[in-house]
């Protein structure tokens, strides 16, 4: 039917009036047409005038001129199709687990916008608590070094090249290897039973750092390959011998936060550590007693603290210091009984076996350590892979699968590899990058980075932990299963996905994806649990360690000995283009972006070494040689260090043959171009110290008893965070005492206790009211105050924070956080060095020193030389982590200088800084007392000197950044904003659902990283909130409180559980 | 017409009439320039350029070209800054003090001492913009009406008193200067020849007519402005030093800053007003006028102003040991045993050791003598700012940041590029600008010239 509505614009057209019609016949409603207006002659009369001429002219110009200028164009494309759950502005968390061959852990991925940024630990119904690498190793997902598809000699190729050069190189004759790291995930373990059974090919894993021993030792004496599990929140007297369980050591990911559990002098009891260690390690440093001993100790250690429990008096070439030490660790061991806990780290079948044999006597195998609790953890063979070696060599090794293992360059003996691998006809591996190993390999089909994957682990019998992915692959990259499974044709156009369902339920269709209501969940929670765990405690049946004994006692050294070590921001260099991780200082050393021979201060004086390094203070270098093998390296002064012996961290030089692993793993230079040396080779940052690792036993030992050290007279840059070692004596910002003292002070109201008083300040009027005006008089520091007090007591929010000194290790995982999340430039080594790191949260380390004024003033130094004395730190100090960020003063000595009022206060008590308001001055900075804050010298996001490692300068780890937090333009000052983003966004969701908000929900990135709960944030005015609880604790105090500035952060006593002498 | 006792030295050497005044003050600018000149200013200029060329690169890559760092956040930059303030201060302080004190001498050099003021501000000003990260938004410190919202200054912070303490001491000084120029200007432009200069000359001089009633005006101004300039003498540097004194830095927060600080200032100043007249009186021929009379008055305020400032050095150092606080007396240990008790002790040598030389009237009297120590002066205040500021704060509240500043090549630069842009300027100053107040000298001619003196004594 046709339309027969009408529309009239006007009464005048409805009822077709004459005026209507007469305007309707012009086409123009004016009553002049353009010819007529044309043809008047009074037009000529008219003229336009200059002014006006000038005025059209002007406009006309300045239209021009701003129609040619090209407005920026920002390629931001909106969504055609809007994706269900992804909603801009508001972040997702998918749960994942993460999984290098050394760190593993259930993770949860913020991502934004369908980009990953962030990985924190799955708290809630995850095992584990992440640490510093990773924390930052999402970077490495947009690292632009990775593969951007399969690469054959080097050029890229496609995936039917690869796949048919792998399937000719598996039929021809000769040994098919596949080598691999510990491989944990059944379905790739699927994939590769598949690919020995129909391929002919076998599977050879070896890890990056080898624990064979520990299995090798509790199959002798337990009768049972596995790792031992230790149960550190069951100990009660925990005795390392140079394992570094809370930074690096084996699955030390798990420890720090079950150890941490022993240690709140608030339960009443404390654990205890002894440690024996060569270097001074993260463990070390949080160690209640802690004892040099060399290398070659260490397995007497072992023996004599056997003897020592055991009862017998068997006499050894121990030190007297070290041999009291085990005395004590022995008392305190019986003690505590089969709460004791004995762990070594020396990969030393001997050493290990003592060990067991002291658990074993202390009935400790069963309740602090574990055999039964199977875990997938460094099951690498050594043997088969020095086979391996032996037979690629010869010649008899046709085709070379690699996966997830650079033996290039980590291998002990490297070169053999190298020179086995131009011996293989086909090789190709499934490296990201074309790293060390895969350069070398014929082929490359690269593997997805984990946060792009589907994959499943296994780290214990009745568990399987789902790694799922955030973001859809960034480049043309294959499953390493689904590679293998092509290879040996077994693929069946299956993806990746279904097989790793099929894995778990055979009768697996496609259609079932959405329905698995089981499955879901598991990815939900990112892992499923399979049955109850089976426990078992094997019997201990190696009962005769007399041989185990007499070896380790035959051990003698040279005049140094060398211990390698992992750093705990480094780990074994797999995350050597990090630059976030490069950047985080050590937590002993506080140095950045390399490694460097650590040696004792007494060493180094003795043979004229600097012993202080600075800025323009370098490091000196010495020669190494170890056999016939050398290394020039710098020399860092690090207390603690055993004398006589050295330290160097595994992990640095990686692409010490210009391979493209990542911009970040070489040195730049201040042009922004990359060092090289006299070859025109890019310089690797640090050195590779895998080579100096040995073949003992058939096991990877990684000591050289006997290696000679050469001053050389040359000087090398060392980039350092800290340079003042000792806190100088001020102990109104490190408080700590001794458990005994703390436990007969425990109820002792807070600002009372000897070890915590509230600092005071005399006044001249009867406070007391003696009757006299006295030194007793004072007041407390709060009495003294120049400003009007903020409206934050009590008002609205009050945003706080606490510190556990106790608890604290200097793990540093919350600084790594911390970074990422708030977008902090790396600034690189040669900034660094020029101390400009940007830290918003650092960790303070301090050593003690031997000396004191009071100890001064006894020996009559006086005081100059006392002051001087105590810079230096003792030769076997005390340590203390000290986490540092804007404590967000109530008071704050930054606010009131500041002349544009660019830092405020806020009214829920935060110290805001805003940087659009910042001119620069850096008054704050140097009216800041804790000097935390930090100045944006250049513009770190352009400027050509940070192009090669800060992750606004990449195009894609710029995807990295938080949308969430600005990023800083030069010239402005910033510093920690207490995660203002997240309060504020926990604030919304708050108010959203109508409640307030609730303690824990909101979480700051540090708070949220800290492995061991030191950190605990909140609001201080909500009377039920943890922070606040916490807050009141009669440990809780502020550092330095007596300037009167008011944080709203508190540090909580640090408490050692030694004798009140030793405190 | 004042006398003047006999037995007081001339301030005016030589039979010296009126004529012979302006002469002697006009003639070098209306006849060639000396090839001295050409080639000082030669060499000014080209330490100038690359100075501007080194705060170009500042400015333009980031103030991390300096050697600044997170502990130590100002070091020449407000070193730099405070030094040429207390320069600025002889200037003033002796052509508005000695003015309302009736100093006769301070005619002789009251002229060089204002323009050295008010190059030294100008270059004293040049630091606290360009050590600001966004010198490009450096207006935010002014109180303006803005629509950033309601954004307003904050009056708490010391830098913004230092700005209106700057800028007002700046255009007093500017206008103080210039009103004593104008009858000076009138002279010249009557003696000038060529008309450029002499329509230049007229233009600058406002009309002068040189009526009695121009004098009675231009009388009663001066002092107007010198009692207004006299307040800003002292003002001005005690606001400086509040900068340091209202911050919670061991060793910034003194209260015995304020005096401390003016003290070191006239100190400097007079320093820096004998180095340059030194030179100019030979240079100009101007021996007459500038003599060893004029330089021994100075140097008695150096040695009275050096004197306050070597006890307020002790005073410090018992009050840091007095106060019995812990950070306040290891920042003074630290600042005579640490990393730099060099600079300490270079400090203490110069600034007070050595102007008690000046106690021997020989040294006293002798040019050469006199040169060199107000060099060493000028030396030995440039190391207190620069103790005061980077010693303090290198080393204060917490042990893990401390650390230390090494100078780069660009604050090398920009320091030196300072004092060329200075003597540039200055010189600009000596070759078109009396260098004397002509017309002032010409009012003590008759009663502390030596010929009327000789005349008088014949009588």
């Amino acid at each position: 039917m046709a339309n027969t509505k009408r529309y009239w614009s006007g009464l005048d057209e409805l009822h077709e009036t004459e005026a209507f019609k007469t305007i309707q016949e012009h086409e123009f409603p004016e009553t002049k047409s353009v010819d007529e207006f044309l043809s008047d002659d009074r037009i000529e009369s008219t003229h336009t005038g200059r002014r006006d001429f000038l005025k059209f002219m002007g406009f006309s110009l300045t239209a021009a001129t701003l129609a040619a200028c090209e407005t920026p164009v920002i390629k931001s494309i909106p969504y055609t199709n809007k994706p269900s759950d992804v909603t801009p502005g508001v972040a997702n968390h998918y749960a994942s687990t993460y999984y290098d061959g050394q760190d593993f852990i259930n993770v949860l991925v913020k991502t934004r916008e369908g980009r990953p940024i962030f990985v924190k630990s799955n708290g809630r119904t995850g095992i584990g608590r992440v640490n510093a690498r990773v924390n930052a190793s999402v970077m490495s997902l947009y690292d632009s070094a990775r593969l951007e598809g399969p690469t054959k000699g080097g050029e890229s190729s496609s995936w039917a090249t690869i796949d048919a050069a792998v399937k000719s190189g598996l039929e021809a004759a000769g040994r098919n290897v596949l080598l691999t790291n510990t491989i944990m995930s059944p379905s790739i373990l699927r994939s590769i039973e598949t690919l020995k059974a129909t391929s002919n090919v076998e599977h050879v894993s070896y890890d990056a750092v080898d624990y064979g021993a520990f299995r090798a030792a509790a199959v002798v004496d337990f009768g049972i390959n596995s790792l031992p599990s230790y149960q550190f929140d069951m100990a009660e007297t925990v005795v390392t011998i140079g394992a570094d369980f809370l930074g690096t050591f084996a699955d030390s990911i798990f420890y720090a936060e079950r150890w941490a559990k022993t240690r709140r002098p608030e339960n009443g009891s404390m654990s205890r550590l002894h440690a024996f260690e060569t270097n001074m390690s993260l463990t070390g440093s949080n160690a209640d007693y802690r004892t040099m001993v060399k290398p070659s100790e260490q397995g007497k250690v072992a023996a004599a603290l056997l003897s020592a429990i055991s009862g017998n008096s068997a006499t050894n070439t121990l030190s007297d210091v070290a041999n009291a030490a085990i005395q004590s660790a022995a008392t305190d061991l019986k003690k505590s009984g089969t709460k004791g806990l004995v762990l070594a780290g020396s990969n030393d079948l001997h050493t290990q076996r003592l060990v067991n044999a002291i658990n074993a006597a202390l009935g400790a195998v069963g309740t602090t350590v574990l055999f039964d609790h199977e875990k997938g953890l460094f099951q690498g063979d050594q043997a088969a892979f020095q086979q391996l070696l032996k037979d690629m060599n010869a010649g008899k090794v046709s085709t070379l699968i690699v996966s997830d293992c650079n033996p290039a360059y980590d291998a002990v003996n490297a070169e053999e590899f190298i020179a086995g691998l131009a011996k293989v006809k086909t090789s190709v591996s499934t490296a990201m990058v074309a790293d060390e190993t895969a350069s070398r390999c014929g082929m490359i089909a690269p593997n997805h980075h984990w946060l792009e994957s589907w994959s499943d682990l296994q780290i214990e019998k009745n568990r399987i932990d789902l790694v799922q992915p955030t973001i859809a692959p960034l480049f043309d990259t294959r499953a390493s299963g689904l590679s293998f499974l092509t290879w040996c044709n077994a693929d069946a156009g299956m993806d990746w996905y279904t097989y790793l369902r099929s894995t778990y339920n055979g009768s697996y269709a496609a259609e079932a994806m959405y329905t698995d209501r089981e499955w879901n969940e598991a990815v939900h929670n990112g892992h499923m649990v399979m049955g109850d765990r089976v426990t078992e405690t094997p019997a201990y049946t190696g009962a005769d360690v007399s041989a185990a004994i007499s070896n380790v006692n035959k051990r003698t050294g040279g005049s140094f000995e060398l211990a390698l070590y992992q750093k705990t921001t480094m780990g074994v260099g797999q995350h050597a283009a990090n630059p976030i991780l490069q950047e985080t200082p050590d937590p002993i050393t506080k140095v950045t972006w390399d490694n460097y021979v650590t040696m004792s201060h007494s060493d180094i004086d003795a043979m004229g070494l600097n012993g202080f390094i600075g800025q323009e203070a370098p490091a000196s270098v010495v020669n190494i040689v170890v056999g016939d093998t050398s290394m020039e390296l710098p020399v860092f002064p690090t207390p603690g260090q055993a004398p006589g012996t050295i330290g160097l961290a595994l992990g640095y030089g990686r692409g010490a043959n210009g391979e493209n692993i990542g911009k970040a793993a070489f040195q730049s230079g201040e042009s922004g171009s990359f060092d090289t040396d006299a070859e025109g080779n890019l310089i690797p940052v640090g050195a590779n110290a895998f080579g100096w690792a040995r073949l003992n036993e058939g096991l990877v030992d990684y000591t050289q008893y006997d290696v000679r050290v050469e001053a050389t007279g040359g000087t090398y840059p060392l980039a350092c965070t800290q340079i003042q070692n000792t806190f100088m004596g001020r102990e109104s910002i490190v408080k700590e005492t001794d458990f005994t003292s703390y436990f007969s002070e425990r109820d002792a109201k807070k600002g009372s206790a000897s070890w915590n008083k509230l600092i005071t300040l005399g006044v001249h009027e009867d406070v007391n009211a003696d009757g006299t005006i006295d030194a007793l008089d004072n007041k407390p520091t709060a009495a003294f105050d120049l400003w009007h007090e903020h409206a934050v007591e009590d008002v609205g929010h009050r945003w706080g924070m606490t510190i556990d000194l106790t608890t604290c290790t200097g793990c540093s995982g919350c600084v790594t956080a911390c970074h990422i999340e708030n977008n902090v430039p790396v600034v690189g080594k040669d900034e660094v060095r020029r101390h400009r790191d940007m830290h918003w949260m650092r960790i303070d380390r301090f050593f003690a020193s031997d000396y004191s004024l009071k100890k001064g003033e006894e020996e009559g130094t006086g005081v100059i030389e006392s002051y001087r004395r105590m810079e230096d730190p003792a030769l076997n100090p005390q340590t203390v982590h000290m986490p540092m960020m804007c404590q967000h003063c109530n008071h704050a000595p930054c606010e009131t200088v500041c002349p544009v009022a660019a830092t405020t206060h806020s009214n829920e008590g935060l110290n805001q800084m805003t940087y659009n308001r910042c001119i620069g001055t850096r008054y704050c900075a140097n009216n800041c007392p804790y000097k935390v804050r930090r100045f944006n010298w250049f513009n770190y996001p352009g400027y050509k000197k940070f192009g090669n490692f800060n992750p606004a300068q990449d195009s894609l780890m710029r995807m990295v950044l938080n949308p969430d937090v600005t990023v800083r333009s030069r010239g402005v000052m910033e510093k920690c904003s207490m995660c203002v983003q997240r309060i504020q966004s926990g604030k919304l969701e708050a108010k959203k659902d109508g409640t307030p908000v609730a303690d824990g929900s909101i979480v700051t990135a540090c708070a949220e990283a800290c492995p061991t709960n030191a950190i605990s944030f909140g609001d201080l005015n909500d009377k039920g909130s943890n922070v606040q609880s916490i807050s009141q604790n009669n440990r809780a105090y502020h550092a330095l409180e007596e300037i009167g500035v008011k944080p709203n952060i508190f540090y909580m006593t640090k408490v050692r559980n030694v004798e009140p002498t030793q405190a | 017409m004042q006398r003047e006792a006999a037995i007081r030295e001339p301030l005016i050497l030589g039979d010296k009439s009126y004529k012979d005044i302006t002469d002697d003050v006009v003639g070098p600018i209306q006849g060639p320039a000396p090839i001295g000149w050409k080639i000082m200013i030669t060499i000014s200029s080209i330490i100038a350029v690359y100075g501007v060329g080194c705060i170009l690169y500042l400015l333009g890559t980031g103030i991390g070209v300096w050697g600044l760092n997170k502990t130590v956040g100002w070091a020449w930059d407000i070193t730099n800054f405070v030094w040429w303030v207390g320069i600025g201060h002889a200037g003033t302080l002796i052509s508005a003090v000695l003015l309302l004190f009736r100093q006769k001498w301070r005619m002789a050099i009251n002229r060089s001492a204002e323009a050295m003021t008010i190059f030294a501000v100008i270059m004293a000003a040049i630091f606290p913009g360009i050590h600001m990260g966004r010198i490009w938004v450096s207006y935010w410190v002014l109180p303006l009406p803005n629509q950033f919202g309601s954004l307003w200054v904050n009056f708490n912070s010391p830098l913004l008193w230092d700005v209106f303490a700057i800028s007002t001491y700046f255009s007093v000084s500017l206008v103080f200067w210039y009103i004593g120029l104008i009858p000076d200007f009138a002279t010249i432009r009557d003696r000038m020849t060529k008309p450029f200069a002499k329509k230049a000359y007229g233009l600058l001089s406002f009309g002068w007519s040189g009526r009695a009633k121009h004098w009675t005006r231009f009388e009663e101004v001066s002092l107007v402005l010198a009692g207004i300039a006299t307040p800003l003498v002292f003002s001005v540097h005690s606001i400086v030093s509040m900068d340091f004194a209202t911050s919670i830095v061991p060793g910034w927060h003194t209260t015995i800053f304020p005096p401390y600080f003016v003290s070191g200032a006239v100190f400097s100043g007079f320093a820096m007003v004998q180095t340059l007249l030194l030179i100019m009186r030979k240079g100009m021929k101007l021996e007459s006028y500038i003599h060893v009379k004029h330089v021994e008055y100075m140097n008695i305020v150096i040695i009275v102003t050096g004197s306050i400032v070597g006890v307020a050095y002790l005073t410090e150092l018992f009050i840091s040991w007095y106060s019995g606080v812990e950070y306040e007396s290891y920042a003074f240990i630290n600042r005579f045993s640490g990393p730099y008790s060099w600079a300490y002790w270079i400090m203490m040598t110069c600034n007070v050791i050595s102007p008690q030389l000046f106690w021997f009237k020989k040294i006293r009297r002798s040019l050469t003598a006199t040169f060199a120590l107000s060099i060493v002066v000028n030396i030995g205040m440039w190391f207190e700012r620069y103790v005061i500021i980077v010693t303090s704060i290198h080393r204060d509240y917490d042990p893990s940041s401390w650390g230390e500043f090494y100078p780069t090549n660009i604050d090398i630069g920009v320091f030196i590029g300072t004092l060329g842009i200075f003597f540039t300027l200055f010189l600009g100053f000596a070759r078109f600008f009396p260098v004397l107040a002509l017309n002032e000298l010409k009012t003590i001619l008759k009663s502390s010239g030596e010929n009327y003196k000789k005349i008088q004594d014949k009588h």
